[in-house]
């Protein structure tokens, strides 16, 4: 009897097709991984036989990752470009899955009509939609679907012992190698090892004629008769592993992934945060966890044994973090490398067979008849009806899962970075992006410009990451303390790594930059600002790079590539006739197992309608308590707690709506104050923890302190508020604070300023600039610097001027050496110097030699984030002498000095004042610089605090802080002797200048006080404006 | 045995004369060449020609030597005589050129010539100047460096004078410089004024393009500075403006735009307070808000290190003597106001008025408010003050008035 095509796996396919195809276009290019994949395929399709890429982290290997899937894309886009390679090849998963399960399916259970519904579940599958359309894996993806073509392979090897089976499963295992690396390696144990259990009792019941005749004696037998087959296979697998990806194999031999681990939300405790347990846990199992008992009913039923105990560990590996188990099997170091989503994918797929069993009984089964015998043809449709619209609806939710929780920033229009990085040689630095999202691999991708950072943390190799639970700099500001403390270390030293641009899509970051010393150059079309760096040098034309022997180049261009081409070979008379039915096909030995479905055992169905009865009772737990946690205004604490969220997350109108309705304050009024509120605390701050503390409470009346804290860029900051709460019909409102009231006195007035320009390149020519349009470097003159050791900690502390004409951007390196000049230590100056200085400024300056944090595996980073939080440099020895590099760049921007400080009292412990803004721009993050004196008024210790409002225009702003104990800090040295300006000694600049003229500055400014330490102090300011007009 | 020795040595002579003789007659057969170009200085880029007479015709190859490498150089053909043409790589390289003309390995002549720059095409100039700018004052200088070279690169010959012009206001200079060791270069000096000197060069009838060294002013001179304001009332809400004279370096060069100037403020409590500006045209305006309480100010400015001002005195009067306090609604609410300004006008929003809040000389709450129309209250809540006996401090405007024992 000629075989028909099967209708369900056709109609399986044009759905699939359809509807991910349909979506794709949407989804794809937002997803974590599918960018970073089209990077790796624009190497692959630039330099097929290079391994070794420049452009992440200072140079990586792509030796890290198995290539088959990266090379196809490059071999699409060498005809419509990279996107449609990318598109091409997840087509190609697509197809590969849905015919991967239908094969696998037939293999399991026999039967060509439940294999169909296999397919059609596969489809909706919303594992396979969260790994494609959220995940972007398209190796993973890849790697399983061929795992899946190559099980019913092995299985008539097993059981035929023809060699064409052995190579055909040997050739589709080589695909899924070079696909993925883990896949294999984990589907040997989950897939192939229970898959060889089952061919074993097939082939022990065909001996006895039943599987309840199969006992374990018998079992045994048959694995030793079949031993040399399974043997045979699992030793050529096993060379296959190591072969086709050698050089991937040797790269993690010798570049072992030593990297502090980085968090990801599969490792979490699904209860505990909700949010990982229903991306990971929820959404992948879907409408599955609904039919849990079936599944496990039927997956360890005799014949199944083995996939059922593969099943089970799969899930149970699949919980992450929410029992210990899954750490105790898979041991510390896995758990921490391994992403465990892949198991719960792993482990849904498993039981598509089942469920493709499940549907076929439920749809037109015994398990129809026996649910419309028991509860009517009503309870069934309205079951089915249940069913289907359950999986449909997750379907949807999981296509669209980064449109209700938007995992990327918008899309970037890459043209305008592109082309400033074309121009103008910008190219010959490194640049940085921030707030870029997965996006920075597609911008990697079309650029030839290398940037420090990249998006495969596995291939890090800079200490400064690895070193780090940071996946990436570009969204360090999800890192928390590491993520910042990372990015600092690069924004502060940027020449180390040739640093120039950085383009930043977050103005989170802007008063990083800013205080560290970089200065805003232009915002693109696109809306990215670009920011750069002074006194950077280019990068040398040739780099240094880890050159692997040529036998790996040509392994790792030549093999994954002709996996491909000898499965094709192998494959293509067969696919051609078992796609048009040509010639009758030899019916597959596991034909022969399929079951008749007749009886339903009764008992799972009374247990899996108690089973969704429970599943329904905790869904509506979950969403009573999501209720009540939201019910805002049922107690003081809720209000207030309500209140700085609507604030965190700038819902001003939600924020109005807890505020006392009787306090007369109109919404308009409102929002106008707000608005005009600008700062570190209003524009730059993350709320981290809120602390509330009932002062008294009665029926009606409430008090409470609210302790807040922010994380912001620069530092963690501590703020203390005072709330009163009246009781209005059973809710908590909150009285508005008073705003400022002052008036400034000039309703219009204007100020008279000197602004620069430099032209840079005064010819348009893409030669290198003239040297008559190089300007001279600003003359500093450094008029102290000491050597200070204060807790136990050495820093360099100063005193530097602009003694030219121009103003200047000033870089300060110090570097201290032992007794025998060797270097200990070398750092930049970060936050605490005026980095733009006006002709005759003068600036204070400290700084601290940061180690690289956490160095050891061992060190525990802490918990909690704070940007203050700093690790200082191990340096053993005794500093002996120390030198001081500083060079100046003539600086045409972000001079504003027109902050004046207004009034000052000091007390013992605090010093309080009031700052005025008497210029023409709005003051965002005002810097007070303090410098510390002894009783000879010399300097001794430099400080620095952010002031968390801004300062508008003729308005003034309050300051307090506590002023230091530095009773104990050591002066060790004190000298400018090894100090250098612009590469010459400070002395010989000295004597250059008139000093003819030179009267000696009286220190005038000092505020006498009686401090920790210090007598006198003295108060600068660094304005920082955060939208210049 | 001395016979011995001596028929030794006389065959030792035998056997030397015998090898001489055969050497002669071998050296007889060799061929010798002469070379008949008697010209042994050349222009760069002439055709350089150089012919020998060989004894017999042979194949012949002459090696050139010069400070740009070694090549080998074929003969060109010939009858009789040889004649090499030097390759223009060669030929258009200033210095000496040593040659040797060799058979198989053997020279047959060595010789030099040399050869000097190109005196008939035009000459280019190469020039560099630096630093860009310098600071007036006659200690600083720019140095101007002139390279010039005939039209293959070479320099000229030494002591050409090359002549090298500057301007600066009215003055306009001629030097003429002659060129030692390849180049030629002069150390232009500022003058006593700021402003922009333009430099340029010339050497037959060939000019440099412009270069231009700005001239800084030196070091800034002390100055002097003044005030004004809107009225003399402390009302924490005016402006003061200081200004400071038109300020000059030694050399009465109005100061770099963009110089920053401090305003160093001591009031009666001897705190410093500080304000800043930029100059524009030597002129610096800063600006400070006016106290807003009764306040004397000694104000002087400074130029970091480099100059300072006068001193001057600034007095700012309280606007008024009277803080009116009124306790109303069962002393529970406590109203300020209104508080006048110098003409009796309520004083602009603003005015910051601070109420300390003691019980049994405890400081319990310190409230901050800013006034509306002159006016401000505080609300004390049964919720928050149970009944008792308190004390209140006001303070405004450099006022304080005192509460004890009120009864809530």
């Amino acid at each position: 009897m000629p075989i028909k095509t099967n209708k369900y796996l056709i109609s399986a396919l044009i759905l699939g097709i359809t509807l991910h195809g349909v979506s794709l276009f949407f989804t794809l290019e937002t997803t974590y991984d599918a960018l970073i994949h089209l990077c790796f395929a624009e190497h692959y399709a630039s330099h097929w036989f290079e391994p070794w890429n420049y452009k992440w982290y200072t140079g990586f290997t792509v030796t890290g990752y198995p290539p088959l899937v990266h090379q196809s894309i490059a071999l699409f886009s060498l005809i419509g470009g990279l996107k449609f390679g990318l598109f091409a090849v997840a087509f190609i998963a697509i197809l590969l899955f849905i015919t991967g399960v239908y094969r696998f399916s037939l293999l399991f259970t026999g039967d060509r009509k439940v294999a169909g519904y296999a397919a059609i579940a596969a489809v909706f599958s919303s594992s396979f939609v969260e790994t494609l359309h959220v995940f972007g894996q398209l190796p993973s993806i890849i790697g399983i679907s061929v795992l899946m073509h190559c099980l019913p392979e092995i299985y008539l090897w097993i059981i035929t012992k023809k060699y064409k089976h052995l190579l055909a499963a040997l050739s589709l295992l080589a695909v899924t190698i070079t696909s993925h690396h883990v896949t294999p390696i984990f589907g040997m144990v989950f897939f192939i090892f229970p898959l060889l259990g089952m061919v074993l009792m097939d082939i022990a019941r065909e001996n006895v004629g039943s599987y309840k005749k199969v006992r374990f004696t018998l079992f045994l037998k048959t694995f030793f008769k079949h031993f040399k087959r399974i043997l045979s296979f699992g030793i050529n697998a096993l060379a296959l592993i190591i072969f086709c990806i050698l050089p991937y194999w040797i790269n993690t031999k010798n570049n072992p992934i030593t990297q502090v681990p980085i968090p990801h939300g599969s490792r979490d405790n699904f209860i505990e945060v909700t949010s990982s347990g229903l991306v990971f846990f929820i959404i992948p199992w879907g409408i599955l966890l609904f039919v849990f008992p079936y599944l496990f009913y039927r997956s360890y039923s005799k014949r199944y044994l083995f996939f059922g105990l593969s099943f089970s560990f799969l899930t149970l590996l699949g919980t992450g973090g929410t029992t210990p188990i899954p750490k105790l099997i898979l041991g510390e170091n896995a758990f921490n490398i391994l992403t465990l989503d892949r198991f719960t994918l792993w482990a849904s797929i498993m039981a598509l067979p089942l469920f493709g069993e499940f549907l076929f009984r439920f749809i037109e089964g015994d398990l129809k008849e026996a649910l419309q015998r028991k509860f009517g043809s009503v309870f069934h449709r309205l079951l089915g009806g249940f069913l289907v619209s359950g999986i449909i609806g997750l379907f949807i939710f999981s296509v669209n899962l980064s449109y209700f929780k938007p995992s990327q920033p918008q899309k970037i229009n890459m043209l305008p970075i592109l082309n400033f990085l074309n121009q103008d040689q910008h190219d010959h630095w490194r640049f940085l992006p921030l707030g870029f999202g997965d996006q920075m691999a597609w911008l990697s991708a079309q650029t030839n410009a290398m940037t420090v950072d990249g998006n495969y943390h596995s291939a890090r190799r800079l200490p400064e990451l690895t070193t780090r639970a940071v996946e990436r700099l570009e969204n360090s500001k999800f890192r928390g303390i590491e993520g910042l403390g990372s990015l600092q270390q690069f924004l502060s030293v940027p020449e180390k790594y040739h640093l120039k641009y950085v383009f930043s899509n977050d103005k989170f970051y802007d008063p990083i930059l800013y205080f560290c010393g970089w200065q805003r150059l232009r915002q693109l079309e696109n809306g990215i600002m670009v920011w750069e760096k002074l006194n950077v040098k280019p990068l040398a034309s040739i780099l240094p790079k880890d050159d692997i022997p040529l036998f790996q180049k040509l392994l790792w261009g030549i093999v994954p590539v002709s996996t491909l081409i000898i499965v094709f070979l192998l494959h293509f008379k067969r696919l051609w006739n078992r796609v048009l039915k040509i010639s009758p096909l030899p019916k597959a030995n596991y034909l022969n197992f399929s079951i008749s479905y007749i009886k339903f055992n009764p008992q799972i169905i009374s247990f899996s309608l108690g089973w969704i009865m429970l599943c329904l009772f905790f869904l509506g737990l979950g969403s009573y308590k999501f209720y009540i946690v939201n019910a805002t205004q049922i107690s003081p604490k809720n209000a207030i707690a309500a209140y700085y969220d609507a604030l965190d997350f700038k819902e001003f109108e939600r924020a109005y709506s807890y505020l006392n309705p009787k306090s007369h304050k109109t919404k308009d009024q409102y929002m106008l104050e707000i608005a005009v509120n600008d700062g570190l605390l209003s524009s730059y701050a993350k709320l981290d923890a809120i602390k509330t503390k009932l002062i008294s409470q009665n029926d009606s009346i409430a008090k409470v302190t609210v302790n807040t804290f922010w994380i912001t860029p620069l530092e963690r900051i501590e703020k203390e508020y005072y709330h009163e709460l009246y009781k209005l019909n059973n809710k908590w409102f909150i009285t508005p604070s008073d705003y400022d009231l002052d008036l400034p006195p000039d309703q219009l007035f204007s100020v008279n300023t000197t602004k620069f320009y430099n032209h840079g390149r005064r010819r348009i020519t893409s030669e290198q600039t003239h040297h008559e349009d190089v300007l001279k470097q600003p003359v500093l003159e450094v008029l102290s610097s000491k050597l200070i050791q204060f807790n136990n900690q050495y820093s360099i502390i100063g005193q530097l001027q602009n003694v030219d004409d121009v103003p200047a951007d000033v870089v300060v390196n110090a570097s201290l050496y032992n007794h025998s000049n060797n270097k200990l230590a070398s750092y930049n100056v970060m936050h605490q110097m005026k980095h733009k200085l006006l002709p005759k400024e003068i600036t204070s300056f400290r700084i601290n030699f940061e180690g690289i944090a956490w160095q050891k595996n061992t060190d525990k980073g802490p918990k909690t984030f704070n940007p203050k939080e700093f690790t200082p440099a191990s340096i053993k020895e005794i500093p002996a002498t120390f030198d001081l590099q500083c060079a100046g760049n003539v600086a045409n921007v972000d001079l504003y000095k027109s902050v004046a400080l207004q009034d000052v009292t000091t007390t013992n412990e605090t010093i309080n004042g009031i700052v005025f803004n008497a210029g023409l721009q709005e003051v965002t993050i005002p810097q007070l610089l303090v410098s510390y004196y002894n009783e000879n008024k010399q300097l001794i210790w430099v400080t620095h605090h952010f002031l968390p409002e801004g300062i508008r225009q003729q308005r003034k702003q309050f300051f307090s802080f506590e002023l230091p104990n530095i009773i104990g800090l050591n002066v060790l040295k004190d000298t400018t002797e090894n100090t250098f300006v612009n590469g010459l000694p400070n002395k010989a600049l000295l004597e250059k200048i008139d000093v003819g003229t030179k009267y000696k500055s009286k220190n005038d400014d000092l505020i006498p006080v009686k401090g920790k330490g210090f007598s006198y102090l003295k108060i600068a300011l660094n304005n920082y404006v955060g939208a210049p007009n | 045995m001395k016979l011995n020795n001596q028929h030794n040595s006389l065959l030792i002579s035998l056997c030397l004369i015998c090898l001489s003789c055969y050497s002669y007659a071998f050296v007889q057969q060799e061929i010798t060449a002469k070379l008949t170009t008697t010209q042994t200085v050349f222009e760069a880029g002439e055709h350089i020609t150089l012919e020998f007479e060989l004894s017999a015709p042979s194949v012949v190859n002459l090696i050139c030597h010069s400070a740009y490498g070694t090549t080998i150089v074929n003969p060109n053909y010939g009858l009789a005589n040889v004649s090499f043409t030097l390759p223009e790589n060669i030929s258009t390289k200033k210095g000496i050129l040593d040659f040797k003309l060799v058979l198989k390995g053997t020279s047959l002549y060595n010789g030099s010539i040399s050869i000097i720059a190109n005196t008939k095409n035009k000459t280019v100039l190469e020039s560099y100047i630096g630093p860009p700018s310098i600071s007036a004052g006659t200690h600083d200088y720019t140095m101007l460096v002139v390279v010039p070279t005939d039209s293959y690169d070479n320099p000229i010959a030494n002591h050409t004078p090359v002549s090298i012009k500057h301007q600066f206001l009215d003055d306009q200079k001629e030097a003429s410089i002659k060129t030692t060791d390849l180049i030629a270069w002069k150390t232009i000096h500022s003058d006593t004024k700021s402003g922009r000197i333009l430099v340029s060069s010339t050497l037959n009838d060939v000019s440099s393009k412009e270069f231009s060294i700005e001239v800084f002013p030196a070091q800034p001179t002390n100055f002097t500075i003044d005030y004004q304001r809107e009225h003399i009332y402390a009302d924490g809400n005016q402006i003061t403006t200081f200004t400071t004279s038109v300020i000059r370096d030694t050399y009465g060069n109005t100061i770099s735009d963009g110089t920053l100037v401090n305003f160093i403020i001591k009031n009666q409590n001897n705190s410093s307070l500080k304000t800043q500006g930029m100059s524009i045209n030597g002129v610096v305006t800063a600006y400070m808000l006016h106290p807003d309480h009764k306040a004397t100010w000694e104000v002087t400015s400074q130029i970091n290190g480099m100059a300072t001002s006068n001193t001057i005195h600034i007095n700012y009067k309280g606007v008024t003597e009277k803080l009116p306090v009124r306790f109303t609604n069962a002393n529970r609410r406590i109203s300020i106001g209104p508080l006048q300004s110098f003409m009796e006008q309520l004083i602009p929003d603003g005015a910051i008025v601070k109420l300390t809040i003691t019980k049994n000389e405890q400081i319990l709450e310190t409230k901050l408010k800013t006034t509306a129309n002159g006016m401000v209250s505080f609300d004390l809540e049964k919720g928050f003050y149970s009944p008792g006996t308190y004390s209140f401090i006001i303070e405004a405007l450099g006022l304080t008035s005192i509460h004890s024992n009120i009864k809530l």
